[in-house]
């Protein structure tokens, strides 16, 4: 793939400013009883990747087939590109990689990107063209007029992105786009989606790889019980974890306590520290507060050995999130009615 | 500002025939991959190849220029290509493409609208396409097919009328929307099904019941329709009868069976009532494919075979399910025919249009409801 070299942009996506989606209060309900999404409000901005986190059942799903018109919202309020969700129009500056996407087999990958660029209102020379360039993008040029019944799941999963993005949109939409791809093909997906925000288009990543959506998103939402529980960039998310570990040569004197638990354990949290070295630790958003207790042993005249700021990464949260106290998973799927299937 | 491309606020009418071209390219690309539709066209080209055996010359007949022992069978009976138009009308049309290549067609067709509804959607829903537009559009191209099918079958039995009959009759080609119309019938209950239980072999099994079931309707309509003219005449020919007689000894033993078919007329008049609103419901495919027939007299001097104008109707036997002492089989014949001749081809076509569009405004109904 030659993400950053080949993948053009012949509109200047000056139209970035403001919201790319702003969702409020969306509501999907099946069969009067499952509760999939319960009133999801959700901001994401122009020319950002934003990720979308959630266990299984949790209803991200839903949510992007809401914005895509394949599954009707019981109530939703809010605006894709601008336009009310489910403004059909609008859906032709949108591209959209599902997750288990079954394009036609009896097309080859270039038939297929060229019928999807249609699809999208694409003029024929317009979408031959750019057919062309989104294959030699995600890597498929060679095999682009092979047909799709022959290709693997990976190379499904790259015509399909290059389907998702033949008609230049400006909010690509992909559901678990790296599903089936093996890691040089992730790390070419990462490269396009990278160079997708350098060109000022807005990515929607709803992917299970907690990893890859860290690595990736400049801000993210979990979602649990079809409702979204966080949302923001990744170190807001993670500031309230916020923790300082300062490590002291001897026995930590009685007043340390105040400040937070006093540890004899290195940071994995289970080898004990040696030459009697003592972890005083805990959480703080404020680093006057670190500034007080160095202060303090300082006057006693104990040596800081080290200090250290530590935060909990997205997956400690997601995790942290989807557990409870005693690790057990929490029910985060959709909410069914007692005695409900 | 620089406006995206593909900005819109509403589609354009160019917008739409940039969609719906690309859906019929790719509905063509899929027949072109699936094996059915070679081989229903392989068949097409046999069926009318068979045709083309057959050789009529002064002599006789002949099958790939093996003479037949079949003397009388020469162009004095079937002069300018009447044979090949006849078999042609029997078999093409008759058999073939009303009943084999339609059975091909729906089973060629089957997957189309369970694929819609299963595999694939997703990514065709999420551009900018109206559900009901997508789906009646891609009807239409399930109507390809026969379409393609019918045209190369017409266009072969042109071929084989001008070389083998001499005539070159252009209005064999009305063969082709005529059909498309017939299959459309039961494709529309197809489509719907399979939409609806998303399953290729319950949408086909479904569809032939339907077919069967307006079979029988037709053919319950077509005995009540008998039954009741029957009476009709029966009563009239009877009360023809008694005024010539002279003895009211006489008259009173035929007033007696007048009454008594009085009361049968009634009873055939409500059955043939009752079928006769239920087959104004549904598609009439018998009679859509008759008017092929009757097109093919009309357009392309085929088909309309008539009675010998020599035929002595006293002499004729009396024949068939209604028998009468007072008329013979022919009269009966005759009133049923001008009853049928009063259906206009609107009333065939135009309710089972009536028909179709119901069932399509359902499907579009539950397509445009579904989440996927």
């Amino acid at each position: 793939m030659v993400a950053h070299a080949v993948l053009p942009s012949p509109h200047a996506h000056s139209s970035s400013q403001g919201l790319a989606i702003d969702l409020v209060d969306v509501t999907k309900t099946y069969a009067g009883r499952v509760h999939a999404l319960q009133g999801v409000s959700m901001q994401v901005r122009r020319g950002e990747i934003f990720g979308l986190l959630g266990p299984n059942g949790a209803g991200k799903s839903t949510l992007v087939k809401i914005m895509t018109t394949i599954v009707r919202a019981t109530t939703a309020n809010g605006t894709v590109l601008g336009a009310p969700v489910g403004h059909r129009p609008t859906l032709a500056r949108v591209g959209y990689l599902p997750e288990h996407h079954r394009f036609p087999q009896y097309l080859t990958g270039r038939q297929c990107v060229e019928f999807f660029g249609a699809m999208s209102l694409m003029r024929r020379a317009a979408r031959r063209t750019r057919a062309a360039e989104m294959l030699e993008v995600v890597g498929m040029s060679a095999w682009a007029d092979r047909r799709v019944g022959t290709y693997s799941k990976g190379m499904q999963q790259r015509t399909g992105l290059a389907a998702a993005l033949v008609n230049d949109p400006e909010l690509v939409i992909l559901d678990e786009p790296t599903d089936g791809v093996d890691p040089v093909g992730r790390r070419e997906i990462r490269d396009v989606l990278l160079a997708m925000r350098e060109q000022g288009r807005t990515v929607f990543l709803n992917s299970h790889l907690l990893g890859e959506v860290e690595q990736l998103s400049d801000r993210v939402a979990i979602m649990l019980k079809g409702k979204v529980v966080r949302q923001g960039s990744t170190s807001e998310l993670t500031h309230e974890s916020r923790m300082w570990r300062v490590i002291i040569d001897r026995a930590a004197p009685a007043w340390a306590s105040e400040f937070g638990v006093v540890s004899l354990l290195a940071d994995d949290g289970r080898t004990p520290l040696a030459d009697g070295r003592v972890v005083i630790e805990f959480k703080s958003d404020a680093v006057e507060r670190v500034q007080e207790l160095i202060d303090r042993l300082r006057a006693e005249r104990i040596a800081i050995l080290g200090v250290r700021e530590a935060r909990e990464s997205l997956e400690d949260l997601f995790m942290r999130l989807v557990r409870d106290v005693d690790g057990r998973a929490k029910a985060v799927g959709a909410e069914r009615p007692a005695g409900g299937r | 500002m620089e406006r995206h491309d593909l900005y819109r606020e509403h589609l354009t009418l160019k917008d739409i025939a940039i969609q719906t071209g690309a859906l019929f390219l790719s509905a063509y690309r899929e027949l072109n991959a699936r094996k059915l539709f070679w081989v229903a066209l392989a068949l097409n080209a046999l069926v009318v190849g068979a045709i083309a055996a057959i050789g009529i010359d002064e002599v006789g007949i002949s099958v790939f220029g093996y003479r037949l022992g079949m003397p009388g069978v020469n162009t004095k009976l079937f002069p300018d290509g009447a044979l090949h138009k006849l078999i042609i009308d029997f078999v093409g049309v008759g058999f073939w493409l009303s009943w084999l290549s339609t059975i091909l067609a729906l089973l060629s067709t089957a997957s189309m609208f369970p694929d819609l509804a299963t595999g694939g959607v997703d990514t065709l829903l999420s551009r900018p396409v109206g559900r009901g537009r997508l789906l009646l559009t891609k009807f239409a191209t399930g109507l390809l097919f026969t379409a393609l099918q019918v045209t190369v079958f017409a266009f072969l039995a042109f071929l084989v009328l001008g070389i083998r009959g001499g005539a070159w009759e252009f209005g064999i080609f009305v063969v082709v929307p005529l059909m498309v119309i017939f299959f459309s019938y039961l494709f529309a209950v197809q489509a719907v099904v399979g939409l609806i239980t998303r399953s290729p072999i319950a949408s086909v099994i479904v569809a032939l019941l339907f077919w069967i079931f307006i079979f029988l309707i037709h053919a319950g309509e077509q005995f009540t329709l008998h039954g009741r003219t029957y009476s009709r005449l029966e009563i009239a020919a009877i009360e023809q009868k008694i005024e010539t007689l002279q003895t009211e000894t006489a008259k009173s033993g035929l007033v007696a069976m007048v009454e008594s078919q009085r009361a049968d007329a009634d009873n055939w008049w409500l059955a043939h009532t009752v079928f006769f609103s239920i087959k104004t419901l549904v598609p009439k495919t018998t009679e859509t494919a008759a008017l092929v027939s009757r097109a093919l007299a009309v357009s392309a001097n085929i088909g309309s075979e008539e009675d010998d104008a020599q035929d002595d109707t006293e002499a004729r036997r009396q024949r068939g399910f209604f028998r009468s002492q007072f008329f013979n089989e022919r009269k009966l014949k005759a009133a049923i025919e001008e009853e049928m001749s009063h259906r206009p081809v609107w009333w065939v076509v135009g309710t089972s249009f009536a028909f179709e569009c119901v069932v399509l405004v359902v499907g579009v109904w539950y397509f445009r409801r579904r989440d996927f």
